[in-house]
């Protein structure tokens, strides 16, 4: 296999954070220097920072720890694939969490001050004139989180070691912004602020070949295809007088589909036909029945999520 | 044979997805599309497959 090329090589130190474009075909590795560190990144597309990645949609098709084998998404309606997760040794990373934030440290544990993911975004993105406003739910590599029997979202301490990395493969030319998590009074990153290596290879033919083919739809939109696609550059909101609404699909229509089933077949229904949510209603039963028989039967991925494989 | 009959409300958007999924050769019809869907529901819940839901 042809080695890859060093690009360019960084290293954070705690506290702070680097915006750094990464150009379609290229990888941004984040490298445990000491070990047990967490990475918060954000991502945009560097030609239109409007399109970022999206935790959301990231986390409905990949689950709550995306690694190797998955795509870093962006938010609808533009749902492309930005990031390709080519490698990954530990396999510790989370899109449950937001970003720490100073209110977090102020209100938790009484700080005027303190580093924080969200602060940390903030200014690395500043390079690039974004502003805190832009900061976007984290992708948080090498944080050990799941879920209580509660519903409640929790972290805990990581067992990273020095050399333990994370590939990012650019799918597109963004601005990739990681930074050293600034939380240092939790188990996030163990009790401790370290820093963390980033180094930009060139991918190889072979890099490039493990990506999987996602699919190019109609509904992947783009601002030429907004019926407003100005960016608004002041902040009071105000009512546009000539706005005429053009939700799609609109009206919806109800049209009644009459269903004879046989004594055989009312049986069948009767069996399996979910009184508990619909009580008498024998049309809504049904209905629920043959579109869960569809997900069952063509839906290919989990939650409508959109498909890896094209057909 | 007696049939009752079971009145379904579809609004455009689903009644699409059954059009769509008649044209892949799924079922002549929709009323064999019903039937059919209601048929493989019910053995995927008598073998005890897919039945979460």
């Amino acid at each position: 296999m042809t080695s890859r090329a060093i690009v360019s090589e960084f290293t954070i130190e705690p506290g702070t954070g680097k915006a750094i474009e990464l150009l379609k075909g290229q990888i941004l590795r984040v490298e445990q220097v000491e070990g047990g560190q967490c990475a918060d990144f954000n991502c945009f597309n560097l030609h239109d920072y409007k399109e970022y990645m999206h935790c959301g949609r990231t986390r409905t098709v990949h689950g709550f720890h995306p690694t190797k084998g998955a795509f870093l998404w962006s938010a609808p309606p533009r749902e492309r694939a930005m990031l390709y997760i080519l490698e990954d040794t530990v396999g510790e990373n989370d899109v449950l969490f937001p970003r720490c934030s100073a209110y977090v440290y102020e209100a938790s544990y009484g700080f005027a001050v303190h580093t924080n993911c969200h602060d940390i975004q903030a200014e690395a993105q500043r390079e690039y004139g974004l502003t805190p406003d832009d900061v976007h739910d984290s992708f948080n590599l090498f944080m050990c989180t799941g879920v209580d029997q509660d519903g409640h979202a929790f972290m805990t301490r990581q067992t990273t070691e020095p050399g333990d990395y994370v590939d990012l493969l650019a799918l597109m030319d963004v601005l990739a912004v990681p930074n050293v998590c600034g939380a240092d009074v939790m188990k996030t990153s163990n009790f401790a602020l370290k820093p963390l290596k980033l180094t930009i290879f060139a991918a190889t033919g072979a890099d490039l070949a493990q990506v999987p083919k996602t699919p190019i739809l109609a509904s992947q939109r783009t601002p030429k295809d907004f019926r407003n696609a100005v960016i608004k550059t002041d902040r009071p909101l105000r009512r546009d007088p000539s706005y005429k609404p053009e939700f799609p699909n609109t009206p919806i229509m109800v049209t009644e589909l009459k269903i004879a089933l046989s004594t055989d077949e009312l049986a069948m229904f009767n069996a399996v036909k979910r009184t508990d949510i619909y009580g008498e209603d024998d049309g809504a039963a049904l209905r629920d029945l043959v579109f869960s028989w569809w997900e069952e039967r063509f839906l290919q991925a989990h939650a409508g999520a959109p498909s890896i494989e094209s057909e | 044979m007696t049939e009752t009959v079971i009145t379904l409300r579809l609004n455009q958007q689903q009644l699409e997805l059954i059009d769509r999924t008649i044209a892949r050769g799924v079922a002549p019809d929709r009323m064999s599309l019903v039937r059919l869907a209601l048929r493989e529901y019910a053995a995927a819940r008598n073998s005890g497959a897919g039945a979460s839901r």
